[in-house]
């Protein structure tokens, strides 16, 4: 540790930060640019200039080691002057086409101006023109007079993807950023480069005049797309009370976890949000003669529990069967594992989930749910559903969510289905599986309930709702802990389970690996 | 005049050729140095004769060399800086074309100085009947066993390549000179680590003007107290003055540190032409601040002109006459900059194309009343607040002129 001074106020810092870092740390902002703690120091952007007691000439807070005794002012008349000049040289040339920027709101230049600058413009001549509408990605804008050539794109593409994609042609004022003519940027994390851009200069095509970021709601979750269980912002907007707009899902944003997705997030996951909104089941249904039949959360957990109780009650094994997914979390997956296997003893539990893809060796892996790696610590053997024992030893079949279909054929499916008496489904969103059961019960998504899941690298991540789940339905772990209430399975045991917490307490200390 | 160091051969015929260079005492500095020296003794040597970097920012060579750390598993470098891109400066051009071997001669000694067996020289690239000759004199220096593999017979090893210069006045900048030598952008690096422990290649580098290492071989010879002698004791040996504009006899005059500026203008460069006042000069290459005519009695050495306000830089005077209108120097000067700006770092960029911006307004008779102020508004936020040396080149020379000929230049602005 090394104890330095900024503004007077004494702090202790690590040894080798930088006067910026050390700064961050201690709620002290400096403004820049062109800094990212993804990068080295590139000094270009000169908005971080502090004074350094000892020193002739102003220094880059970025770039300067914070040694012991070090004194720094990031207030003084000279800094501020200094911020001023430098702020007046980025908006000289910049186009201030705020009112039409999708980063307003969110911009740096716009910060910066509001907190240092506030100087009319002096610029009389007229502004460079260039080109404000380049494709550089399937889904990325470039606006060359909003860019201050910070390079950050440059530099990720650089050094994050290593695709190189990216430079600087031109010199002075007329410098820009280009990509190969031939070339579009197509990798799995361009989308980030939107994050980057401190302004407006590289903009989502997706996201392009959808919404003014001040209407935005942001809360945090985890992406559900893979088992790396990146951390993320889901932003969206509340909808408007007297025009006809509900609520929508705007846009997914990486946040900030060093030890699992660091600043970033792969398109995949980026672009991967309509599910939020779009075709979800509202309400609890029974098909009764090709009609669906609206029932209540609680009749319909009397009539589950008594349809499995029945089964139970017979002398024969439980012809019972479940069908889970790793989209349930820890908890639920817990549960549903004490509940059926280790005290219903039943034979039949499957694990059914989507189909893996290509893992791209950075974030993105191959398994396209969160949660594979809970099935392991838990215990729960990932067998895939066998049609044909299902067919025959069931009459009872609760499934977790349509993931089915993927890999058998509806075909398959259906004469297996039809000779189970009651098929139960919970999930969240119409599927093709719908008409062949005969109750539906919608749950929520990752992104609207609370738990914790587990990554590729066994990191246990606990998560609360970031969006408000709409539908008349329930979480499966509350579904499961109400049928063990209701089937009188252990009160003793579940009685204490009141609460995800208390699930994860007992989680502890029943498996070691989630004691951590 | 017996001052003359480095010029002193220059009117023999065929001095490019190694057969006239050794004729004249060619070689003898490498010889000395690699057979009678150790590497330190020849450090202390140039320590010892205050030898100041000839490039622009008058950095003593030996104290520069001494920060090589010498315990290091990556090669060491050593480029020649002759991009000579100073507006005014042609100095380094004449060193290369008549003498190409004392350079060659310079960076040998440096070389095994440092500990250095592969040397690079950066030459402008419209220099390339210099560069042509350069590359003749290390072919015939090799044949001689003066470079190569086991130069005469010591065990040291050296190779010497020209690379032909980006064309870009930003290359000039030492750093931006490594880039550009590693096939990127030529942008200036963010110093520190300093070129002496992280440049060319992440490796321990040395880079030196050709003026400055043509000097070494002469302090070899006769040694550090006598190069100091020849100049001043901060600032030593003499210096290769490149006297351009309005006088008689423009070119290159080699004078000790220190000589009057108004001496080497009225009495080696013949005085202003027929029928012409002085009424500016500019001291030391474009980005040194400007002189009136009154402010020239001046000695020519880093510190005095520092103190004057100006620079020593690469000893490139530009004479102005009377006719002249500042406007034209201003808006010469403004072009430049905001021409050869690299565009990394935003004050510099921006700053001097708006500069230039508001220039060429008022070259189009569409001055402001408040254009003046704003330009030393602009230059002061430039200037100590960019990532290298190109912004204060800019922003000085705009400063001085705007102030010390602000009279002249408000004719042009609206009353």
């Amino acid at each position: 540790m090394v104890k330095i001074f900024i503004d007077d106020k004494a702090i202790e810092v690590k040894e080798g930060l930088t006067v910026l870092q050390a700064a961050k740390a201690n709620g002290i902002s400096i403004p820049h640019y062109c800094y990212h703690p993804a990068f080295a120091p590139e000094g270009s952007c000169r908005m971080c200039l502090v004074e350094i007691e000892g020193q002739p000439k102003l220094d880059l807070a970025c770039s300067t080691i914070a040694k012991e005794g070090l004194k720094v002012r990031t207030r003084s008349p000279k800094v501020i002057e200094a911020r001023k000049g430098v702020l007046e040289f980025y908006l000289a040339e910049h186009p201030l086409d705020c009112p039409i920027c999708d980063k307003s709101g969110e911009c740096l230049l716009q910060d910066y101006y509001e907190q240092f600058g506030l100087f009319n413009g002096q610029f009389k001549d007229p502004k460079e023109k260039r080109e404000k509408r380049i494709e550089i990605g399937r889904k990325l804008l470039l606006d060359r007079e909003r860019c201050i050539l910070c390079t950050r794109c440059v530099r990720f593409l650089n050094r994050i993807t290593r695709t190189e994609d990216a430079g600087i042609i031109s010199r002075g004022v007329h410098a820009e950023i280009s990509i190969y003519e031939t070339e579009l940027i197509e990798n799995n994390y361009a989308g980030n480069l939107v994050d980057l851009c401190p302004v407006g200069a590289i903009t989502d095509l997706d996201f392009r005049f959808k919404a003014r970021v001040w209407f935005l709601e942001k809360k945090e979750s985890i992406c559900p797309h893979c088992s790396r269980g990146c951390n993320i912002f889901i932003d969206f907007h509340p909808g408007f009370p007297r025009v006809k707009m509900s609520q929508r899902v705007c846009r997914i944003r990486p946040r900030d976890n060093e030890h699992i997705n660091f600043y970033w997030i792969c398109d995949f996951g980026r672009y991967n949000y309509a599910y939020l909104d779009e075709q979800r089941h509202h309400k609890i249904l029974m098909e009764r003669e090709g009609h669906g039949l609206g029932l209540s959360r609680e009749k319909t957990e009397i009539m589950l529990a008594e349809k499995m109780k029945g089964l139970i009650s017979k002398e024969k094994a439980a012809r019972i069967a479940v069908i889970l997914n790793t989209r349930l979390t820890n908890e639920e997956l817990f549960l549903a594992d004490k509940i059926f296997r280790e005290k219903l003893h039943l034979e039949n539990i499957f694990v059914a989930d989507p189909l893996p893809g290509k893992g791209d060796g950075f974030l993105l892996t191959e398994e396209r749910t969160p949660n594979r790696r809970a099935l392991a610590e838990i215990g729960i053997p990932a067998s895939a559903p066998d049609l044909k024992t299902l067919a025959e030893k069931t009459d009872f079949l609760l499934v977790f969510g349509s993931s089915l279909t993927e890999a058998w054929s509806m075909d398959a499916i259906k004469s297996a289905f039809d000779k189970i008496r009651t098929k139960v489904l919970l999930t969240t969103h119409l599927s093709s599986l719908d008409p062949l059961v005969d109750i539906i019960i919608p749950t929520p998504l990752i992104a609207e309930k609370s738990g914790s899941l587990t990554n590729v690298e066994g990191r246990v991540q606990v998560f609360s709702p970031a969006l408000e789940f709409r539908a008349d339905g329930l979480p499966e772990w509350q579904l499961l802990l109400d049928l063990a209430d209701e089937m009188k399975i252990d009160p003793d045991y579940f009685g204490k389970l009141r609460s995800l917490e208390s699930i994860r307490r007992q989680m502890a200390k029943e498996i070691p690996f989630f004691n951590r | 005049m017996d001052d003359k160091v480095l010029t002193k051969g220059f009117d023999l015929k065929g001095l490019f050729e190694i057969e006239a260079y050794l004729q004249n005492g060619g070689y003898k500095a490498v010889e000395k140095a690699l057979l009678g020296m150790t590497p330190s003794a020849v450090l202390e040597e140039v320590k010892k004769a205050s030898l100041r970097g000839r490039g622009g920012a008058g950095f003593p060579a030996g104290v520069k060399w001494s920060f090589v750390p010498q315990n290091v598993d990556t090669p060491k470098y050593l480029c020649v800086n002759a991009d000579e891109g100073e507006p005014g400066t042609f100095k380094d051009r004449y060193i290369m074309s008549h003498n190409p071997h004392l350079l060659l001669e310079g960076a040998i000694i440096a070389s095994y100085a440092v500990g250095i067996h592969l040397a690079l020289i950066y030459i402008r690239g419209e220099y390339e009947a210099v560069a042509r000759r350069l590359e003749n004199a290390i072919t015939q220096a090799g044949e001689r066993g003066y470079l190569g593999k086991n130069i005469l017979g010591t065990g040291f090893d050296l190779e010497i390549i020209v690379h032909r210069g980006a064309g870009a006045y930003i290359c000039g900048e030492e750093t931006a000179l490594l880039e550009s030598i590693e096939g990127k952008r030529a942008y200036p690096r963010l110093k520190p680590p300093f070129p002496a422990s992280v440049g060319l290649f992440q490796s321990p580098t040395v880079i030196n003007n050709v003026e400055t290492l043509s000097n070494v071989p002469f302090i070899i010879l006769n040694g550090g107290e006598w190069f100091v002698e020849k100049g001043l004791p901060k600032d030593g040996g003499t210096r290769i003055f490149g006297v351009s504009g309005m006088v008689k006899k423009p070119g290159i005059y080699e004078l000790p540190l220190g000589t009057n500026l108004r001496k080497i203008i009225f009495e080696y460069a013949g005085g202003m032409r027929e029928g012409k006042e002085l009424k500016a000069v500019i001291p030391g290459g474009m980005s040194a601040p400007v002189l009136k005519g009154d402010e020239i009695d001046l000695a020519m050495d880093f510190d005095s002109l520092a103190r004057a306000n100006s620079m020593l830089g690469s000893a490139a005077i530009i004479v102005i006459d009377k006719e002249t209108p500042i406007f034209e120097v201003l808006k010469t000067v403004t072009r430049f900059y905001a021409h050869e700006s690299c565009g990394q770092c935003t004050p510099c960029r921006i700053g001097t194309s708006w500069i230039d911006k508001i220039v060429q307004r008022i070259g189009q008779g569409k001055g402001e009343e408040d254009d003046l102020d704003t330009i030393i508004r602009l230059a002061s936020n430039i200037l100590g607040k960019t990532l290298c040396p190109l912004g204060d080149a800019a922003a000085l020379p705009i400063l001085s002129l705007c102030r010390k000929f602000r009279g002249e230049l408000e004719g042009y602005l609206p009353r």
